[in-house]
Formats: structure tokens, sequence, C-alpha cells
């Protein structure tokens, strides 16, 4: 049965705060395979973030509200079990990297989560070092995470979710509240997750990374999905982009205002090498 | 950095934070089984080695310079004013007069507060509080309210950054903090409120992190940092033991039949307590002048 279904499956989902007049998700139906990574973008406010909470169950079961529709991981109904259960398979990164560290040292930080696990002492050292290898902050283990960067706190909560073996990991903005350095840091990260092939949903705000980084985009506004589909697809819709106050990554607005300038129709792509090629032919054509 | 303990390698960091805990009560509860001023400076003198056996020497004598303001405010005003006092010892300017009874009053009583300052010194600049935590729950005390204990370490820290912050904040908006007492009095609000909106955030928030992690998971859970009691736990037990035992002797049988509590006694740790602080007060104004002459000399 767990060979059809799909990591990530949601179907119908609506979701409304309590005391609110409007959803914040309207049917919402999508799916993640194993080994995918999707992005979700959308304006503040459009929901992405109670999306990415129905997925590990923190809505509506901490957060309450009302919620209509399923949502299943690695085939099992999320709403059948609790959010402490399914953090075995859904790991999850917040924003705010200083909020999510409660522990006195980095490897006590990770050693919480599989310690609420149960995981006996002897294996633990092992997994903490694993994790802390995966984000690259070996030799950090005595540090207090309060001492470290804001991209090492942020790495330091990942590596504390990932020593929990999810087999798929949700990022809500982890660079929003990072400096370039520390976005870098993550997205290193994500990359090496990628290639070892873990499936993951990542919010964020720069386009360009989600189109270098992500199989499909999600397109989020006003609680319902706009767009779904691989980057390519998406950002080339460029116009309905914009109509939704978002843009496309910078090397696919500059076709879209060359086409603009010169009434061309060149094809609009996010990767750089292909941009420039399809601009060079269209520029020596005018 | 982020708490108040300082890791050193001695007898007394490795001891098992459950035996210290008995310590303390042991120390709180002796300080009231001796109600004599000289027997709890003797008890004082003699938990001295143990502050030295930890070397801890100078943070202790640090934080209880703190500790000494108390007694010596303590010692003055209720040696003079407390009025169960009608033996004179001796008169300062003015007609005031030291009197046996509420100086032995007040010696008891901030002796008593520096003896258990000591322990609770030791105590937490000698326990990692993960270690405290994980010893409390071997004591079945409940895992969330460890939890509560440690995280409360965690977040001292950050609520005195974010005060910063905020102060700052405030100040940008024109708020004086440096007017006058009155002023400063009511500008702890335009702090204090942002200040507790944003750490009800952060816990909020933090509590949404905890149930990612797990935390709420029935079950047995398992901790990265092992407690054990072993024998120098035992031994340790064993001497405060034998030392409650000898106290509770002394105050039984020997109370009455001899008394070391002499004038002299009082007067010198009056003096004493005196002459400490004056030691810091002139500390104090060195660091100051030193300060304002060093702003001159960079001006
Ligand atoms: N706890 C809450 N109670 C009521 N409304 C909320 C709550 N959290 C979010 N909302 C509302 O739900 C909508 C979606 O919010 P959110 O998922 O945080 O959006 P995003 O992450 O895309 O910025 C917003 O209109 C927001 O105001
Ligand atoms: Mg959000």
């Amino acid at each position: 049965m767990l060979n059809n279904r799909k990591a990530i499956e949601v179907y119908g989902l609506n979701f409304q705060y309590p005391d609110t007049k409007e959803s914040a998700l309207k049917d919402i139906n999508f799916s993640v395979d194993y080994g995918e990574i999707l992005g979700i973008i959308g304006p503040t406010g459009a929901g992405k973030s109670t999306l990415a909470m129905c997925i590990n169950g923190l809505v509506p079961q901490v957060i309450q509200g009302d919620l209509v529709g399923e949502v299943f991981v690695k085939g099992m109904d999320v709403n059948e079990g609790n959010v402490a259960k399914m953090s075995e398979h859904v790991g999850f990164v917040f924003q705010e990297p200083e909020n999510q560290l409660s522990q006195m040292t980095v490897e006590e930080e990770v050693a919480f989560g599989i310690g609420n696990l149960g995981v006996p002492r002897e294996q633990m050292e092992g997994r903490i070092k694993d994790a802390l290898k995966q984000v690259g902050l070996t030799g950090f283990e005595k540090r207090s995470p309060l001492a470290l960067s804001g991209g090492q706190q942020q790495r330091l909560a990942i590596a504390s979710v990932l020593a929990m073996n999810p087999t798929i990991l949700i990022m809500d903005e982890p660079t929003s509240m990072l400096d370039p350095k520390g976005k870098n840091e993550v997205y290193d990260v994500l990359k090496s997750l990628k290639e070892r092939g873990m499936t993951g949903i990542i919010i964020d705000h720069e386009v360009e990374r989600i189109a270098e980084y992500c199989d499909k985009v999600l397109v989020l506004s006003e609680g319902q999905i706009q767009m779904f589909g691989p980057p390519n697809e998406v950002f080339s819709k460029i116009e309905h982009l914009h109509q939704l106050t978002m843009h496309a990554p910078q090397v696919t607005e500059c076709l879209h205002q060359f086409n603009e300038q010169f009434n061309k129709d060149v094809k609009l792509s996010t990767n750089v090498e292909e941009s420039a090629r399809f601009l060079e032919n269209a520029y020596k054509s005018i | 950095m982020n708490s108040l303990y300082m890791p050193k390698d001695s007898f007394i960091h490795n001891l098992d934070p459950r035996t210290k805990m008995i310590f303390v009560a042991f120390v709180v509860l002796s300080s009231f089984i001796l109600n004599d001023p000289a027997l709890q400076l003797l008890f004082l003198a003699s938990l001295f080695p143990l502050v030295v056996a930890a070397k801890l020497v100078k943070p202790y004598l640090i934080s209880m310079q703190f500790l000494l303001l108390f007694a010596v405010l303590i010692m003055t005003v209720h040696g003079i004013y407390n009025p169960i006092g009608v033996t004179p010892v001796f008169e300062i300017f003015g007609g005031l007069t030291f009197k046996y009874e509420s100086m032995v009053y007040a010696s008891v009583m901030s002796f008593r507060i520096l003896v258990i300052g000591t322990a609770a010194v030791l105590f937490v600049m000698s326990t990692h509080p993960s270690d405290m935590a994980s010893a409390l729950v071997k004591w079945k005390v409940p895992h969330s309210f460890a939890f509560i204990l440690l995280s409360t370490f965690q977040i001292i820290p950050i609520i005195a950054r974010e005060a910063k912050i905020v102060m700052e904040a405030q100040q940008a908006r024109c708020l004086d903090v440096k007017g006058s007492l009155i002023q400063r009095v009511k500008n702890l609000i335009p702090i204090f409120a942002p200040l507790f909106i944003i750490t009800f955030m952060k816990v909020h928030q933090l509590s949404y992190v905890l149930e990612c992690r797990a935390f709420s998971r029935e079950g047995t859970k398992t901790s990265l940092r092992d407690t054990k009691i072993g024998s120098k736990d035992y031994a340790f037990l064993l001497g405060i033991v034998v030392f409650l035992t000898f106290e509770i002797y002394l105050q039984i049988f020997l109370s009455g039949s001899f008394n070391l509590t002499t004038n002299g006694l009082l007067t010198y740790s009056l003096i004493g307590t005196w002459a400490v602080f004056a030691l810091m007060i002139a500390k104090f104004v060195i660091k100051r002048v030193q300060g304002f002459v060093g702003g001159m000399a960079d001006a």
C-alpha cells in the first residue's frame, strides 16, 4: 500500500482560524513525491505557514481551528496521530533561529529531540555527530547555542530535526532572518540534503533560490493555489505573478522586460545560461 | 556565559546534583538550628574550605559582596534601633548605642544570610543546569517542570539582550531614561510592556518547536548527560549526617553551658563588616575617579 502512495498528499484542504471571517486555506490539493523538493511562494498572509503546519499536524492539533479535508504523510493520516508522533517522519524548521533553541549546549540541543524519542544514550553520540556533520557544525558540540551566528543557529535547528531521522523536512522561511552569508549556509545544507534524497518543503521569498533548488513550485495567494508545477513553467507565467504582487527570478524578469521593450517573444527561462543564449540570439535579430 | 555555572574540575563539581541539593537543604536547616552568632560564624568558616575545594574563591567573594551589603544594613540598623535591646555595648557619635540583645538578633540574621548565600553560590556555580534538570527527573520530578527550570536559565540572557534593544529603541523615541527617580520609575512601563510581549511571543513559539521535537510524546525519555550517585556522594552525605548530629547535640546538651558570644565578638564582627563595606566603597570610588580622569585624558 505504501508503495503507490506519495510522500505527502493533500486533498480538499480547507482551514479557518477561530474568530476570522475568511478561510486561511481554500480547497488545497497537491502531492509531493519521495525525493522531491517543493517550494511554496506567495505574498505575506497567503497562508504558506498555515499550509506547512497542516502537514505535520501542528494545525489544527496545537494551533486550533476548523479543518476540512485530508492530509496524508507516507500514507498515514496526519490527524489520526499527533504532532509528537509525526515528528519522527516530518521535521519542521521555523523562521526565527533563536526561538528554536532551548538547551545549554549545541550537543544537548541536538540530543533533546532524540531524547524525547527515547533513543538510548549509547546511540545518541553517533546520531549527534552525524547530524552536526550534515550541517557543517562539527566541533561546535560544547558551545552555547546563543553564542552562534544566525546562520549557525539555523543550521543547528536543522541538525536537531535531522537527528530525529525524518523522511520529510519542512522549512518555513528559514533564511528570512539571516544575512546573505547565513542564507548561503542554509541553502548549502538544503542542497546536500537534496542530494541524499530527502523530501522537502521550503517556503521562501527568494525566487532565485526556489527556482534553483526546487523540483516543483506552488504559488499560494489568499489561501488558494494559483499555480503548481515545475519552476520553469510557473515562473514563465510572469504576468500572473505580477498580478499577485510577486516576481520571477531576475533572469526571467530580464527576459520579460526585453520582450516588452523590443516587442519580442523570447521563451522565458529561470536558468542563467539558457537565458543568456536566448537573449543573445534574440538580440542579434533586432 | 549564559548561566552562573563555572566549569571547573573539582571534587564539588563532580558530586551528583542531588547530593548538592541535599547539602543546600542541610545548610539552611543548620542555619536555623545554630541559633547563635558565634556558632554560625564558625559554621560559615567551616564552609569556606568547600569553596576552596570547588576552586571558586574569587567568584564566591565577588558574589558575597552583595550579600554583605545586606549584612551591614541589618547589623547597623537593628543593632541600634531594634527595641529588644537593653544592655548597651558601645556608643558611637550622637548618642547612638548598640545593644547586646539587638546585636545578637541582627548578627544571627545576617550570618544566616551569608551562610545560606554561601551554599547557594556553591551549588549554582558548581552545577551544570542540565545536570540539575536530569537529576530532578531522577527524583521523579515531572519532565516538563525540569524543562521549565532549565529553559529559564536559557531565556534570562535572551531577555537581558531584548531589554537592551527595547531600551535603546525607546530612547530613540525620546524616552528619558536618565531623568529623576520618579521619571525613571514611570519609564519602566514603556520598557517592560514590550519586553513582556516579546518574551511571551518567544515562549509561545518555543512551545510549537517543542511539539515538533516530540516533547509531549509519551513513554520513556533519555538524555545525553547522565548523573550518578557514587561513593563520593555517599561519603559527602555521611559527613553531612555527622555534622548535623553534632549540631543537634551541641544545641540540646551544651547550649547555656558555655557562651562564645561575647561583646567583643559582636563588636568585631560589626566593625569587620563595616571595614569590608568601606573597602568596597573605596574601590568603587577609585574606579569612578579613574574612569573620570581617563575620560578627561581622552578628551
Ligand atoms: N493564530 C492565528 N489566528 C488567526 N489568524 C491567523 C493566525 N495565524 C495566521 N492567521 C491568518 O491566516 C492567514 C495566513 O497566515 P500565514 O499562514 O501565517 O501566512 P504566510 O505564512 O503566508 O505569511 C493570514 O491572514 C493571517 O492573518
Ligand atoms: Mg509565514
